[in-house]
């Protein structure tokens, strides 16, 4: 597998192990992370995986990124083999369409088809969370089929209301906390996704999750059940 | 344990140190303070360890009354500050007695201020850091901006003369009447752009607008043409002009999202961070291209200013003339930190 290493800003270097979502590039950028925290360099602040990049953070005024990439390029190298544990998959009910889901219509149009179908289609199959980021608990998940494949909005929703389910190009998750954002909203999870007293989420990076259509009735009889604090997370068998 | 009770709270008041920079691993925004040179400055000031939690405060200042005597340091923008009434000065260690109100008033020049106190403040740390992220009620006082009335824990100190000498000169500070220059590094999307707004960026004013938070500064006055391409989202660092399609730029802050979708056409240089934050809405700004080199020799610089500071500061402490109060004060002093 081929890499590159670029510069971001003067504090951060980029390690890119591909330009696409791939499971398979994913699951090396998770292990390039592993065994980078491993190493304690002392002047790295983090690791922030994503699909195909993992970038790090350093302490400019410690090192600097010439002396840092002699330290990780065997770090990368030893990085190209390894195995990561099995997946676990998590099942999130979703009300779809309506003030769940504003931008429903809009991506049934981007497709040419039916509400009904984008539903069917979002539904039908596990996404696997290739990391989190963006915010506590938000899940960057993929991939969507082509035909619901709608890229973000132009300009970002200043709020859009936790639990909100959404689509941007081929990826889709969750806003566990109300935020600014832009990708298109089908639908939203009554679940609590982040909470700040146990701000670690139920999901990790390299499990599954499987979306369920529920009704509007069903959504507010969960959310009852969550508010109580009586919900346990669900696991697909 | 002493406590700050809050009197008023300002506009946004919150608790900040360096952040959890390590959390942003889980999805955590690092948070922490966003002129990292007034605060170290702050702490440097009354003693304190680089990183220990500080007040932080955008436009409006709070009012605050000490139940105990400690020592306290301004630092950041200039504000219009009175001790029991009477104006104090910004940039120095001043000691405040049980019962006195320190009233924090509005900016005079520049956006942040930020309080030390001596020992620092003693909420507990959520993931590694004291830091607020308001908008997931994380860290800091409740999670959340100090409210009237609140009552903030504080190291209780044993008051020593021997930091009153502890002066610094003020801080390079945005000046509204003129269009401040902003030092940027290429970003990773550089070459999306065409050569026409590659110069835009340069040659352009831009104008910070008033949505402007701890998240991100909205610049206005110029636009940048994005190329209609899909990015995969990646990790975001501070200081990062993100291009959205309308083509405003947003510099991203403290409280930042870890990652974003995005372009990033350019990085504003560290060395130039503190002072970009320090821009109020309305502050006309253009940017200069310097090579990462040069944004690596400027941070070296301060560095060596700022440790050069810290050891002015240091062997300051013991330098005569020694009243003979303070000859036994810096006894006890010495005895505490051994």
């Amino acid at each position: 597998m081929d890499y590159q290493l670029f510069d971001y800003g003067d504090q951060a270097i980029v390690i890119e192990l591909g330009k696409v979502i791939d499971p398979e590039i994913n699951r090396r950028v998770q292990l390039l992370g592993q065994l980078i925290m491993k190493a304690k360099i002392p002047a790295i602040e983090t690791i922030i995986p994503a699909y195909a990049t993992l970038t790090v953070t350093f302490n400019g005024q410690i090192t600097n990124g010439k002396m840092l990439r002699q330290r990780l390029v065997p770090i990368i190298e030893s990085s190209l083999s390894g195995d990561l544990p099995v997946a676990k998959t998590w099942l999130i009910p979703v009300a779809y369409g309506g003030e769940y889901g504003p931008d429903l219509r809009d991506v049934a149009d981007y497709g040419g088809i039916t509400p009904t179908e984008v539903i069917r289609l979002h539904t039908a199959q596990k996404y696997l969370i290739y990391f989190l980021g963006f915010l506590p608990g938000f899940a960057y998940m993929g991939t969507v089929p082509d035909q619901i494949a709608m890229p973000r909005l132009a300009s970002p929703r200043l709020k859009i209301p936790a639990g909100s389910i959404g689509i941007a190009g081929q990826q889709t998750g969750f806003y566990p906390v109300t935020s600014p954002g832009g990708w298109r909203i089908i639908g939203q999870t009554p679940l609590k996704l982040y909470q700040p007293e146990n701000p670690v989420s139920f999901y990790q990076a390299g499990d599954q999750i499987q979306f369920e259509a529920v009704t509007p009735a069903e959504f507010k009889a969960i959310q009852l059940t969550v508010q109580a604090k009586t919900y346990q997370p669900r696991e697909a068998e | 344990m002493a406590f700050l009770q809050v009197i008023e709270p300002g506009l946004q008041t919150t608790i900040q140190d360096t952040g959890r920079v390590d959390a942003q691993r889980f999805g955590f925004p690092a948070s922490g303070s966003v002129d990292r040179a007034a605060t170290r400055l702050a702490n440097l000031l009354v003693g304190n360890a680089e990183g220990t939690a500080v007040l932080e405060f955008p436009l409006v200042g709070p009012t605050l009354e000490f139940e105990r005597s400690t020592f306290i340091a301004l630092t950041g923008a200039r504000f219009k500050a009175e001790l029991n009434h009477a104006l104090i000065p910004m940039n120095q260690c001043l000691q405040v007695q049980a019962g006195d109100i320190l009233k924090i008033g509005p900016v005079e020049k520049g956006r942040i201020g930020y309080l030390a106190i001596a020992g620092g403040i003693q909420t507990a740390p959520v993931l590694g850091s004291q830091s607020t992220t308001i908008r997931l009620h994380l860290g800091g006082f409740h999670g959340r901006a100090l409210e009237a009335g609140d009552l903030i824990p504080i190291k209780k100190q044993t008051v020593l003369t021997s930091f009153y000498h502890r002066r610094a000169q003020a801080q390079r500070l945005p000046n509204q009447d003129e269009i401040i220059k902003i030092r940027l590094i290429k970003g990773p999307q550089w070459q999306w752009f065409d050569h026409l707004n590659q110069q835009r960026l340069f040659q352009g004013t831009f104008k910070v607008t008033n949505q402007a938070d701890r998240m991100g500064y909205r610049l206005g006055g110029t636009k940048l043409q994005v190329p209609k391409k899909n990015l995969l989202s990646t990790a975001t660092v501070r200081g990062a002009l993100q291009i959205p399609q309308n083509g405003e730029p947003i510099v991203l802050m403290a409280d930042r999202q870890t990652t974003g979708g995005y372009p990033v056409i350019a990085v504003i240089a560290t060395i130039d961070l503190g002072y970009f934050a320090q821009c109020q809405a309305g502050q006309k700004i253009q940017f200069e291209l310097i090579t990462l080199e040069q944004a690596r020799q400027a941070l070296d610089q301060l560095r060596q200013e700022l440790d050069q500071f810290e050891q002015t500061v240091l062997a300051g402490k013991y330098r005569p003339p020694y009243g003979i109060s303070r000859v036994a004060s810096q006894r006890i002093s010495r005895m505490l930190e051994e």
